[in-house]
């Protein structure tokens, strides 16, 4: 007898001791992590290994030691996300975007005052990381759970942009597992699940609303 | 699938398809007037002939290389590699996806010059006609055979040196390929020497997919079994350019 997947289930796991690095140790995990659905961000100073820890769990790289699960299927959005200068972003969502997403897709497009009729290669850094964005998050799948990873979306985002977006997320966050890393320029925004990476661990900020500015003391 | 779906669009906007069509399928129809072909009218359709297969040779060399190169960088340059193999989509898969979305784009150009040699070219004696057919079908099918797998060692090659690298050896390797090996034959029969008969060996003889010879002199198509054997050649000379572009392919640039 098949049993149905709890599509809307997505999880990762961290379990302490989890190495991460390129070949030598950057940062270990010191307590096991569990990870639901939400959105969950990732705040370090430059170099810690916000990236390196979303790679790892992305499976792009190798870990150093230690085990990690991922439930789910991953996407991973790098800040270094771009497509070719000659396509639209509408060209670039009828390729990779669902046809039964693809209006939403516009719709968020249009919230985010995205010209999907421009080309790529003449869009703004941040109406770039908008087309990034968009395809990441209307390439769900609606019969296995979601996990996105995002390395520094919201950087070249102005505030209506990353409001728009913080709104999406939280109407979806049922749905969906983001981890998303940070920069600190942004003290105001409510960070209620967040992860730090400092002083080489890994380790969970507590959750609660807090904010980016709470965490800044934390953070080496 | 998706990334096959995104080159293809990719290949699109750039535009240079209508270019590359277009020569394909003027070029042949006028050059052949540039030249004095009233002292020998009959010399037309042979040298149109000539002129589609070259302008496909030079199609296949300069835009389906550079497109193939082009590619193969931007995917590990762009994080788009990354992004595709993060879902699960395998070194394999997005090599493939890429590269077959560039070989779509090189068939019709193969078609046009078949098309052209049988409409426009095409001998009117039934017994050459016949033979013609076949060594054009001949022809198309060793030129994909010879320009396929320099595309998957250049977006290979790209996606872990670079599109220089990924254009220039391709291309090199085909142009000594068609020609470059020839002359080293003609040493190796002048004076022996063991290191070139080696060098000869292990050499691409990519000049024997170019039929263009027996279309001009009317040569008549390969035997089946001197063409069966060519295709043997080629297929085993794919497998190992195919598993050198495979193993060199990467989704993410080198550098971290």
């Amino acid at each position: 007898m098949s049993k149905t997947p709890d599509v809307s289930s997505a999880a990762v796991n961290l379990s302490e001791g989890l190495g991460i690095g390129y070949g030598s140790l950057l940062a270990e995990v010191t307590e096991d992590i569990p990870l639901e659905n939400g959105t969950h961000y990732l705040l370090a100073r430059n170099g810690r290994g916000k990236t390196t820890l979303l790679k790892t769990l992305a499976g792009l790289l190798k870990k150093v030691g230690g085990q990690y699960e991922t439930i789910g299927r991953c996407q991973f959005v790098g800040d270094d996300l771009s497509f070719d200068r000659e396509l639209t972003p509408k060209r670039i969502f009828s390729a990779l975007v669902p046809s039964a997403r693809r209006t939403d897709a516009l719709d968020m497009a249009d919230s985010l005052e995205l010209d999907v009729r421009k080309h790529f290669g003449k869009l703004s850094f941040g109406n770039r990381k908008k087309v990034g964005l968009i395809v990441a998050e209307f390439r769900l799948r609606d019969d296995e759970p979601n996990i996105i990873f995002y390395d520094e979306p919201f950087t070249g985002l102005d505030t209506p942009g990353r409001e728009a977006v913080r709104s999406r997320w939280i109407d979806t966050e049922e749905d969906v597992l983001r981890i998303v890393s940070c920069h600190p320029d942004f003290d105001a925004l409510e960070m209620p699940k967040a992860l730090l990476i400092t002083d080489g661990k890994i380790f969970r900020g507590g959750d609660g609303a807090r904010t980016w500015a709470d965490f800044k003391d934390l953070l080496n | 699938m998706d990334l096959f779906r995104l080159t293809l669009s990719t290949l699109i906007a750039r535009k240079m398809w209508i270019v590359v069509f277009l020569s394909a399928l003027l070029l042949p129809m006028v050059l052949p007037y540039f030249v004095p072909y009233e002292t020998n009218v009959k010399l037309l359709e042979p040298a149109r002939a000539q002129t589609a297969w070259t302008v496909t040779w030079l199609l296949g060399i300069m835009w389906t290389l550079s497109q193939a190169a082009r590619f193969g960088d931007s995917n590990s340059r762009t994080g788009i590699g990354a992004y595709f193999r993060s879902q699960g989509c395998g070194p394999l898969k997005q090599i493939f996806g890429m590269w077959s979305a560039i070989m779509l784009f090189l068939l019709p150009v193969v078609a046009v010059a078949v098309l052209i040699c049988l409409l426009f070219a095409m001998p009117s004696d039934a017994k050459e006609a016949s033979m013609w057919v076949a060594t054009n079908l001949q022809f198309a099918v060793l030129f994909l055979l010879t320009i396929g797998p320099l595309a998957l060692l250049g977006v290979g090659l790209a996606s872990r040196f670079g599109s220089l690298v990924g254009y220039v050896v391709p291309t090199a390797l085909c142009l000594y390929g068609l020609y470059g090996v020839g002359y080293v034959g003609m040493t190796i029969k002048l004076r022996d020497n063991p290191l070139l008969e080696w060098v000869y060996a292990l050499s691409p003889q990519y000049h024997l997919a170019d039929l263009t010879p027996r279309l001009i002199f009317k040569m008549g198509n390969l035997p089946s079994a001197d063409f069966l054997s060519y295709v043997a050649y080629f297929a085993a000379v794919t497998l190992v350019i195919g598993s050198f572009a495979t193993l060199l392919f990467r989704t993410d640039p080198l550098r971290h």
